[in-house]
């Protein structure tokens, strides 16, 4: 009988309560600066290409092997006349978000700071009728950079 | 021979049909607005939103669920009996229906007032028992025919505190009639003076309901929806309208027994809008009362059940007949004998507390534990 009361007064208690759901699709709740998306590229707006020379480091530190590393001479290299340091770039690039499991080995052994885990909310929104769809290629890994609208902490 | 209605005259077969078209229009609404309202009650109870996404706050979600129960197709079982079937939900529903007659709304504003209204509620509000084993019998379906014992059994134990409790009540008001209920209680509502009567109505009402915490005929866990597993689309929503138009009749008729009606505390002479509002609010409260029941508490097995409404309500009632009747045969004067019940009514709430902690403190036996040693060697 006590525990009647009890029950009814903490029901009550929950009902004066706020709700805690949010709206989701319609609002997004911060996330935190250090959260961990996918991985993406990153694009050197000094010199107008990506940081990725295609040197397979990440191809090849990769535990679920989701990556898939082309490299092609820089045709905007000194030697070609142009303004870049960089001998080799990167030609194509996929990366499997379906089967990537964040562990963030491929921006650790990067040896030019040229991929990075995404810390925004496009990251996590990637709902697709297809799984195939969930292949990124190198336009697609590159496009949230190249906007420069990521945060300091992705960049770094 | 016409009749008149809103001032125009009409045949009296055509004005009988329109009536019944309103009322049950009307009806319908209460039962989708009761469910958008119990969606949204509940959830915030348990610190949810509820509908949102369907019309502004969700409030076209029972309007979007009614459509699709219309259109959905009406099957039936090849096995299932036609005739029990197909009648079962009308058996449901229509006294239901038919229990509004007798409840005065507002002052003169009713279907039907009846000299002995309350024996009228009471006596067409337990016909849906039949539809209820019309449905789990013509189902031909385990499920559905245990949800219909259930529903039965429970119905018939818990009809007798909630007449009884309103027996008491009768008693004290010395009529039947239920606008002279209200007026009778013109100072201080019943419930002040009947509280266990009250307290027992409350319980027995929402077991005749089916509602949580007595909601076994229905129990999703155990009966995967009683006596409507068999049901689809029209026939089943007729189920789910008895649902909520009882809970809505429970709650006018709490409100008119116990709860002083449209009279009590602002008076009899107060225009009828301020009679409407104050309908209004009692109702509401009763129905909230319910609701909040439902997100507290964890459904009753059906042995425990039973025993509450046999050993403890049923005693509890008599026992609040008889104190009602002597204090009553004794005539003191007015002040005297209404505290008397009071007094009479808390000493069983008390009772009524004593009996529960004792038999929820009482020491279980406990199966006996197997040999250690055994257990391990084998």
């Amino acid at each position: 009988m006590k525990g009647l009361a009890k029950s009814l007064m903490t029901t009550l208690s929950v009902f004066a309560r706020k709700p805690v759901t949010r709206d989701y699709p319609n609002y997004h709740k911060p996330i935190p600066e250090r959260d961990r998306a996918f991985p993406l590229l990153l694009w050197d707006f000094e010199i107008d290409e990506p940081f990725c020379t295609g040197c397979h480091a990440c191809e090849r530190a990769c535990p679920v092997e989701c990556m898939t590393v082309l490299m092609k001479d820089n045709p905007n290299h000194r030697s070609q006349g142009g303004d870049s340091s960089r001998r080799k770039i990167i030609d194509k690039f996929w990366i499997d978000y379906a089967r990537c499991m964040r562990c963030n080995i491929c921006v650790e052994v990067c040896n030019f700071d040229a991929i990075a885990m995404n810390n925004t909310w496009q990251g996590h929104e990637l709902s697709v009728h297809d799984r195939s769809d969930l292949v990124m290629d190198l336009p697609q890994l590159l496009a949230q950079s190249k906007t420069g609208n990521l945060k300091e902490w992705v960049a770094d | 021979m016409t009749s008149e209605l809103f001032g125009a005259d009409l045949n009296p077969w055509v004005d009988a049909i329109v009536r019944l078209l309103m009322w049950v229009g009307f009806m319908t609404v209460v039962a989708m607005g009761l469910i958008y309202l119990e969606r949204k009650v509940l959830a915030r109870f348990m610190a949810r939103i509820g509908p949102q996404k369907t019309g502004p706050m969700g409030l076209l979600q029972s309007v979007a669920d009614a459509l699709k129960l219309i259109g959905k197709e009406d099957l039936r079982p090849r096995n299932a009996d036609p005739w029990t079937f197909e009648l079962g939900p009308y058996l449901v529903f229509i006294p239901i229906f038919m229990s509004f007659l007798a409840i005065p709304l507002v002052f003169d504003w009713h279907i039907r007032l009846f000299e002995l209204g309350l024996l009228y509620f009471v006596a067409i509000s337990s016909i849906n028992l039949v539809g209820w084993v019309m449905a789990g019998w013509g189902s031909d379906n385990r499920y559905a025919m245990l949800g219909a014992l259930r529903a039965v059994a429970q119905g018939i134990s818990y009809e007798l505190p909630l007449v009884l409790s309103l027996v008491a009540v009768a008693i004290f008001n010395q009529t039947l009639n239920l606008e002279e209920m209200i007026l009778f209680q013109g100072q201080t509502p019943n419930i002040l003076w009947q509280p266990l009567a009250f307290m027992i109505f409350f319980v027995a009402a929402l077991a005749e309901m089916n509602r949580p915490p007595f909601d076994i005929p229905v129990g999703e866990s155990e009966v995967v929806g009683g006596p409507f597993v068999e049901y689809s689309g029209i026939r089943w929503s007729m189920f789910f309208l008895g649902e909520y138009t009882a809970l809505f009749i429970m709650a006018l008729l709490a409100s008119v027994v116990f709860l002083g009606g449209w009279a009590w505390p602002l008076g009899e002479e107060l225009g009828r809008w301020w009679q409407v509002i104050l309908m209004t609010v009692k109702t509401s409260a009763f129905i909230f009362l319910v609701f909040w029941v439902r997100a507290s508490m964890p459904r009753l097995r059906i042995d425990q059940l039973m025993a509450f409404s046999w050993k403890v309500l049923l005693p509890l009632t008599f026992a609040q007949v008889l104190v009602n009747g002597l204090v009553l045969a004794y005539e003191w004067d007015y002040w005297v004998s209404r505290v008397a019940l009071g007094v009479a009514g808390l000493a069983g709430i008390v009772l009524l507390y004593a009996i529960i902690d004792r038999s929820v403190r009482r020491p279980r036996p406990r199966p006996a534990p197997v040999a250690q040693s055994e257990a391990v060697t084998a």
